[in-house]
């Protein structure tokens, strides 16, 4: 079975940060175990040359880091600023000069309400449908009217007056049969 | 002004005192810059990005809840600004290997470190050491490399760092062991 080595441990233990109970558990693996001291001063030393690290840092200008990041600071401030100002301004254009959401809601409903009321109008307007008798008289009468309009050319011809008798038996006359009258005039 | 704490500093800042805000970049300038450094590995990468920080900082200060301590909140602020930064620029990185100490001019890279009392054998070489350290660094996972950094820059427990980075304190260890070890290996293979 494989030892169970505190390896996540060993860096907090060498700082101290474990508990009693932690402490006294992973010192006495360490005491009988060769690889995880070797591990525990490997990590030490390095942990040394880190805390070094940071010093090799050079530190730049302090005066103009700060005026630097007022000036970033600013920019970013006007920026939303302006995003602020621009978003109020384009609610403003939105609004309605007097009477604001609630009236161009109101107008709509009127318009719609309007809408509904003219087609009701129209519909009660129009005339009704036809229903099948009504269409089969229709059709008698359309084909009597195509007797007297297969004589229009002699009716455009007469004197109303002075040839009625011909108009009341135009009916009787076949299409194109012309009265001598009605040509010569 | 100054001898308030962090916690009334950042309420100040709130309700946007600019003398609050002041005191505060001047109190944590260095320490927030020089841990961008050390984690970006670029000084004109860790002055901007500390400076968001600050930024952030002024932006959401009336955030802060003080349930932990403001240094842990404002560094948990920095750390993930670094970390974003590093994504982003990651195809650029490639390119442009992390630059030394001195920035991008290689003459200026050999910062000496202060002496110590050690002797000059093993002062000499903690500074080949230290100077080996920073190529390994850019090679870790920016998780382990704020994880190492928090704790031997700040001086942050495991648990602080989970805080940080937004995992267990048992995650945040892990990150300091693997981070570590990859160090090791690093510099042995050097």
């Amino acid at each position: 079975m494989a030892e169970n080595h505190p390896e996540t441990e060993l860096i907090p233990y060498l700082r101290g940060e474990l508990s009693a109970d932690e402490r006294a558990r992973v010192g006495a693996h360490l005491e009988g175990c060769a690889q995880c001291r070797a591990s525990a001063d490997a990590s030490s030393a390095i942990l040394t040359s880190l805390a070094r690290v940071v010093d090799e840092v050079r530190d730049p200008d302090w005066t103009a880091y700060r005026a630097e990041l007022t000036r970033k600071l600013r920019a970013r401030q006007a920026g939303s600023a302006t995003l602020r100002g621009r978003w109020r301004s384009r609610r403003a254009d939105l609004r309605l000069p007097v009477f604001g959401w609630p009236s161009m809601a109101l107008g709509t409903a009127a318009v719609a309400v309007l809408a509904i009321a003219l087609m009701f109008h129209r519909g009660a307007g129009m005339p009704p449908v036809p229903g099948v008798d009504q269409l089969e008289l229709q059709q008698e009468l359309g084909s009597a009217d195509v007797g007297l309009l297969a004589n229009y050319h002699v009716v455009e011809h007469l004197d109303l007056l002075e040839n009625y008798d011909v108009i009341e038996h135009l009916d009787e006359l076949g299409p194109g049969n012309r009265p001598n009258n009605a040509t010569a005039s | 002004m100054v001898e308030l704490s962090d916690e009334e500093l950042c309420k100040r800042i709130a309700a946007r005192d600019a003398d609050a805000f002041e005191v505060m970049v001047e109190r944590h300038q260095g320490r927030a810059y020089r841990l961008a450094s050390s984690i970006l590995g670029n000084e004109a990468d860790a002055r901007d990005v500390s400076q968001d920080a600050f930024i952030r900082l002024y932006e959401s200060a009336g955030r802060f809840d003080g349930r932990s301590r403001f240094s842990t909140w404002f560094y948990r602020i920095l750390v993930n600004l670094c970390i974003d930064h590093q994504r982003k620029n990651r195809w650029w990185r490639r390119l442009a290997p992390l630059a030394g100490p001195g920035g991008d001019d290689p003459d200026e890279r050999a910062v000496d470190p202060p002496s110590n009392a050690a002797g000059p054998e093993a002062e000499a070489m903690l500074t080949q050491s230290i100077r080996r350290l920073r190529p390994a660094l850019a090679k870790l996972s920016p998780q382990q490399r704020a994880a190492v950094l928090l704790q031997t820059q700040e001086g942050f427990s495991s648990r602080e760092i989970g805080e940080v980075l937004k995992c267990s304190e048992n995650t945040a260890r892990v990150h300091l062991h693997r981070g570590i070890a990859q160090l090791r290996k690093l510099l042995q293979n050097d």
